[in-house]
């Protein structure tokens, strides 16, 4: 290309370029994302067999290809948009290629091909209409996807240089300056300072020599953002004339690129493009004729993070160690060489050209005042569409994460984003309203920082990430300082004992200090803000590290000290999930019976009921992939043992034997019973109703657990010391002081929850309207059914769910309607039953609040309803429903079942008030957490009746920790001991799995029987596994287990020999 | 002359002068460790911090290297000030517990312990010997290396260096160093290596060339004999 010699042989050129745009780009074009996060996913191997696709067809004149930078939509590389239409094809496959390429010369969609939302598989044929860009204002990004960055005539075609011809032509460089002061433009690097202001006082800074500098700072070090890598490489000529436009207008010659070498691509592309700029006579002396000489050079840094600082920055440009230096003097006095020296971020100087061309005036319109235009973030972590983003200032959090990053990738909740990278902070879910502008994040104890926003969910564990971080700063820190040197490897070392068990609270107090000290007392940017990942988890998330140190637990189950294998610490009773499944992968079914048998008294109940929580933390599902189906295999065991062939050992204590008496013969008082009974109790139950088993029995229907099921295990676990008396209610038939009285040394109420909460409207007492336990009891224990004709359900819980599966199963009963006041996504019930619940034919209707009962001669005739929509978010981070005014309307209904909620009731609690204990607003016992010991000396409580209404296995779990200690009560011993994290001890050897079958390896789901079938009836649901089945699904284990165990080694003989004569030597010396 | 506010009394300073030099005139005490009279200021130990500013717009900087400016308001003895003063301290103690200057320093500011899991550096990159090398003996034989915890003092490459003369100034100003009194049991606040006649400079060979600040030193003696 030929250099222009004049700006008016520019304007020429330029118009030339534009208008032959038109013509040239009327066959279709397939545009390719290939920046690095492209080529990683494999853009490159796409792009060969499209132009050897291309080739041999000789399609030249049909097709053609556009290569283009990241266009931030990383999640779905390698992907091909096809121009005009913008069709946007995602994750392609070499082998659907073709396909691709045949549809843009059809001029038609591939429907199968073609972008489908993940969250509910909705289909976008036009990229702009996908919300992950449509909620974007994408100024800067947009022009990525019309680029080739190795193509100057592409960036001119783009508009390209326009600015830099207004600027030139206009030869006023007091107006660009306050051009930019005028658009409100501040630093996108992190700081935000005002870069009008910056460049005013470069212009004004006097130099010695008459050189001034203009740096580009593309040293992005921070974990997580790619922000300005994206820029560099999708946009070179962008940067190079922002930097031209600053050049003239502070009066420099010289500018400089400081990059990274870890970004060969951006490296690359910058230099073709500073090559190409001088060819066209763009840098270099006398640009376009002008009295402005310009030249950009390359600076490759070599990786320290702290050489993003500016004063490290001139240092390692100078050619000495990146060492920052106290300011003032500023570098805009004092910088390269002594010269003034005007270090600007990349995404700032990609938002120079945009401010010229646009005017201040314009650019302002976008984001708020004080925080003016677009930026960009990367945004990574526990999110669906990991990409580039950009959104004007003020925008909020929420919308970026749910609305354009579509919000969490699996079941897990999202917990809090951490933005700024090494320097910034977490901002907890519930502050997701926050405005995303400066001075809001360092309010909130975070900053802007470059632009990484990071997404944690509950498998994120606060105390590891504040670990991290302390781990990549004093690994970065330069060390000068030695606040920040020693400061960040102390602040390392108490988080790396806080999350290894060994913290205590002096340590909290400490590390709370000394972070304070690093941020006071530090030189520079890097130390001054390299407390803030300590400080603002502390801030937010100071429970975590509390419950990391008092009770020894990490809910995300990430401290490995203190998690040990996730499926084990998971369970609430400590089941050896790993243990048994590395049983079932080698076959051995009673050694796994025994496993499940010796932590859960009722194994087989769980096999059917339990939440999982060992699946929700499994490894092999939080690492992206699907959790071991760990519930299935318990059942395919439990299927196969009887209950009564285990005898535990009976480890009878010598002395004299006790007597308790246990209120309730639920999961907890019966799981309590059995382990007291072990220890050599003599233990009385009373029970209310006429069956022991509580809202196994009366609550859960036949479908998930068939009774003979509960009448085997419970059989199973009464032995000679336990005493059930049935149809005794406490309250009326006997009070806690009778027990006392009657010789028990102690007391455990394990009532359960047994009473439905009202709706607390009006008529909710007429025939017709059901409290959801009392429908399902009238059912379970006395085959009574209270539902007909068409049936509303109310609430999102499981045991809404069960009466509306027990209602549709019933012969009178026509249709069945769960209502939900929030969305389907926010309901608490296992999302297995409902999808189950939606298999059967129940239909859900969300966003929905019952207002008022309608009545028909004392009977209920329909419900009125209140639409809601969702509104602001709440303490839980979730979004409030809130009615909608005026969109009350009847829905007819036959039967109403209200299961909103349940607690254990009034007669309950006065017969507990009546004995001094103490109870509490919402209707449970007041006990200690740890101990389960309520206010009276050997009174205890466990299960739903203090926690409210909760899962079985958190029942069990209770239970079995009420046995310890109301033992350890009677013996007179500290009841609180330090409980020690579970952590595997024995070895089982891993069954070796060939390539084939882990590339086949996939989840298996329970089978459940056909729902035409299944709905009329009572039999169950759920089927076991196959054989095959559950030894494939069982070897699919990661086997965290292996981390703690090794084989048992065979003994290596020692060279004696060797170890006497340097003993010797050493002697000698 | 430049007028500032140095702990609520108003005084002119010569322009120029860092705060810890207007402080010193003064008579307003500030510890330091890494600055020493004739040579460069560096900043490194951040003993030296002060506060500045006023109402809630106040910082805390090293004052070896904070030029005073007109209308600054200093405090050298602040609540603020004195609270990371004693963290550093304690830091410090923490890494090199044997050093007599960090004791002395500790003792000066009543911190008598200190919390952190307890390490026995021999040094604390002060930078005084890299600063005393180059600038008093212009030598320039030692310097940084490595960053972050990784970072150290040596010569290019970790060979011995030409340079070098052997002066021992570097182990002269040093406020830290093994050679000064830890031995083989850096627990011990004074090591007694010299009573024990076998002093590491001696027994390591590495350290043959070099020379110690203790003159005469009795091991020296009579190890020669």
């Amino acid at each position: 290309m030929k250099a222009l010699p004049t700006i008016a042989e520019f304007v020429h050129f330029r118009r030339r370029v534009m208008s032959e745009k038109k013509i040239l780009h009327k066959k279709p074009t397939l545009v390719i994302s290939a920046g690095t996060c492209g080529q990683a996913s494999g853009s490159n191997d796409i792009m060969r067999i499209i132009k050897r696709y291309i080739i041999e067809r000789n399609l030249r004149e049909k097709i053609s290809l556009k290569i283009t930078g990241c266009q931030g939509f990383c999640e779905m590389n390698p992907f091909i948009v096809v121009e005009p239409g913008n069709h946007l094809y995602p994750k392609l496959h070499i082998k659907d290629v073709p396909k691709v390429i045949e549809s843009a010369i059809g001029d038609f969609v591939d429907e199968e091909l073609i972008y489908k939302d993940p969250k509910d598989d909705q289909i976008y044929h036009s990229k702009e209409d996908i919300p992950f860009f449509k909620m974007q204002t994408r100024t800067v990004l947009g022009s990525n996807q019309k680029i080739d960055p190795i193509r100057i005539l592409d960036y001119v075609e783009q508009g390209g240089y326009a600015a830099l011809e207004k600027v030139l032509l206009k030869n006023d460089t007091e107006w660009i300056i306050s051009e930019v002061k005028k658009s409100g433009l501040r630093g996108r690097g992190g700081a935000g300072f005002p870069t009008g202001k910056k460049w005013e006082l470069a212009r004004a800074a006097e130099s010695r020599d008459g050189q001034k500098y203009i740096v580009c700072n593309a040293d992005e070090g921070d974990p997580g953002a790619y922000m300005d890598r994206g820029l560099l490489e999708g946009n070179p000529h962008s940067i190079i004339e922002g930097m031209l436009i600053a050049g003239i207008a502070i009066g420099a010659s010289k500018g400089f690129i400081y990059v990274r070498s870890e970004y060969p691509l951006a490296i690359k592309h910058a230099l073709i493009a500073i090559r190409q700029a001088r060819e066209l006579g763009l840098l270099g002396i006398h640009i376009l004729g002008s009295n402005y000489d310009f030249n950009v050079n390359i600076i490759r840094g070599a990786g320290a993070f702290v050489c993003g600082e500016e004063t490290a920055l001139i240092k390692s440009i100078e050619g000495f160690r990146g060492e920052p230096r106290q300011r003032p003097p500023y570098p805009i006095e004092k910088g390269i060489y002594g010269s003034p020296t005007c270090i600007n971020n990349v995404e700032t100087l990609a938002n120079i050209s945009v401010i010229i061309n646009q005017g201040a005036k314009e650019y302002i319109k976008v984001g708020i005042p004080g925080n003016t235009g677009t930026k960009i973030f990367s945004l990574v972590g526990k999110i669906r569409n990991t990409g580039l983003v950009e959104v004007p200032l003020g925008i909020k959090i929420s919308q970026v994460v749910y609305d354009i990053g579509g919000g969490a990738p699996g079941n897990a909740k999202i917990k809090a984003v951490q933005t700024g990278g090494p320097s910034g902070g977490c901002i907890p879910a519930r502050l997701f309203d926050l405005s995303i502008d400066y001075e809001s994040l360092s309010e909130a104890g975070s900053i802007m920082g470059s632009g990484g926003m990071i997404i944690m969910d509950e498998n994120t564990c606060m105390v590891d990430v504040a670990k991290y971080f302390m781990n990549f700063l004093k690994e970065e820190s330069c060390g000068k300082c030695f606040t920040c040197r020693k400061g960040t490897q102390r602040m390392y070392e108490i988080l790396d004992d806080i999350s290894a068990g060994r913290g205590t609270m002096e340590h909290l107090t400490l590390l709370e200090e000394l972070a304070h000290t690093v941020k006071e007392t530090s030189m520079c940017g890097l130390g001054q803000s390299a407390a803030n990942p300590v400080l603002s988890t502390l801030r937010y998330f100071r429970n975590e590290y509390e419950r990391h140190i008092k009770e020894k637990k990490c809910d995300a189950h990430v401290c490995t000290e203190l998690a040990g294998v996730p499926c084990q610490s998971a369970c609430p009773v400590g089941t050896e999930a790993w243990r048994y499944v590395a049983h079932i992968a080698r076959g051995e079914y009673e050694e796994a019976y025994s496993v499940i048998r010796e932590a859960n008294p009722f194994p087989s109940v769980c096999a059917r009921v339990c939440d999982h929580p060992c699946e929700d933390k499994c490894r092999a599902g939080t690492s992206g992939g699907s959790p071991i189906s760990i519930r299935a295999l318990k059942r395919f065991i439990t299927d196969r043992m009887d209950p009564s062939t285990y005898k535990p050992l009976k480890e009878r204590k010598k002395g004299k034997i006790s007597q308790i008496a246990i209120v309730g013969a639920g999961p907890a008082g019966l799981t309590s019973a059995h382990y007291l009974s072990l220890k050599g109790y003599k233990i009385s139950i009373f029970e209310s109703e006429c069956e022991p088993g509580g809202m196994l029995y009366c609550a859960i229907p036949p479908y998930r657990l068939p009774r003979e099921t509960i009448k085997n295990e419970i059989g199973s676990i009464l032995d000679e010391n336990i005493n059930i008396k049935l149809n005794t209610t406490l309250g009326i038939d006997f009070s806690i002081d009778d027990l006392f009285n009657q010789g028990f040394k102690a007391v455990l109420l394990a009532m359960g929850s047994h009473k439905s909460k009202p709706l607390h409207i009006e008529n909710e007492d007429v025939q017709g309207v059901y409290p959801s336990i009392e429908y399902l009891k009238a059912f379970n224990l006395r085959n009574q059914n209270f539902a007909k004709g068409k049936v509303g359900v109310i609430g999102g819980g499981n045991s809404a769910i069960d009466a509306a599966r027990t209602a549709i199963r019933q012969k009178e009963v026509d249709s069945v309607t769960i209502y939900y006041r929030r969305t389907r996504n926010e309901m608490p019930a296992f999302e297995e039953e409902i999808e189950a619940a939606a298999q059967e034919g129940i239909k859900i209707q969300t966003l929905i609040s019952p207002k008022r009962i309608i009545t028909e001669k004392g009977k209920l005739s329909g419900l009125e309803f209140l639409q809601n929509e969702l509104g602001e978010l709440d303490e839980s981070g979730r979004k409030k429903p809130v009615p909608v005014a005026g969109s009350e309307h009847i829905i007819n209904l036959d039967t109403l079942i209200v299961a909103i909620s349940e607690d254990s009731g009034k007669d309950c609690m006065s017969a507990a008030q009546s004995a001094n204990v103490l109870t509490t607003d919402y209707n449970t016992i007041r006990a200690d957490k740890l101990t389960l010991a309520t206010n009276r000396p050997g009174v205890f409580a466990a299960g739903d009746v203090v926690t409210g209404p909760n899962t079985v296995i958190e029942a069990i779990a209770a239970g079995k920790k009420a046995a310890i200690m109301i033992d350890r009560y009677i013996r007179g011993e500290d009841m609180l001991k330090e409980t020690l994290p579970y952590k595997p001890t024995i070895y089982i050897e891993p069954v070796e799995m060939d390539h084939e079958e882990v590339q086949e390896a996939r989840r298996i789901e329970t089978p459940r029987a056909p729902s035409e079938w299944r709905c009329r009836n009572f039999a169950e649901v759920e089927v076991s596994l196959s054989l095959e089945e559950a030894r494939k699904e069982a070897q699919r284990c990661l086997r965290c287990d292996l981390e703690f165990t090794k084989p048992a080694v065979q003994e290596i003989e020692v060279k004696d020999v060797e170890k006497v004569e340097v003993a010797e030597e050493s002697t000698h010396g | 002359m430049v007028n500032i506010i140095l702990n609520g009394l108003p005084v002119k300073v010569e322009e120029g002068t860092t705060i810890l030099e207007a402080a010193r005139f003064y008579g307003s005490p500030i510890p330091t460790l890494c600055h020493m009279e004739g040579l460069s200021p560096y900043g490194a130990c951040r003993l030296c911090v002060v506060e500045i500013g006023e109402g809630e717009n106040t910082r805390l900087v090293t004052s070896c290297t904070h030029p005073v400016e007109e209308n600054l308001k200093v405090r050298t003895a602040s609540q603020k000030v004195l609270k990371a003063r004693k963290m550093i301290i304690e830091l410090l103690l923490a890494s090199c517990p044997q050093s007599k200057t960090i004791q002395d320093i500790a003792s000066a500011h009543n911190v008598r312990q200190q919390r952190f899991r307890q390490e026995y550096e021999d040094c604390i990159l002060c930078g005084l010997c890299v600063r005393m090398c180059e600038e008093q003996m212009m030598a320039k034989a030692i310097g940084f290396q490595g960053r972050g915890e990784h970072r150290r003092i040596g010569t290019p490459f970790n060979v011995k260096s030409e340079e070098c003369r052997l002066c021992g100034a570097c182990m002269y100003i040093c406020p830290a160093c093994q050679l000064r009194c830890t031995y083989t049991e850096p627990e011990k606040a004074i090591c007694g290596g010299c009573a024990n006649l076998s002093p590491p400079c001696i027994e390591k060979e590495e350290f043959h060339d070099m020379m110690c600040y203790m003159d005469p030193c009795v091991a020296c003696e009579i190890q020669k004999k």
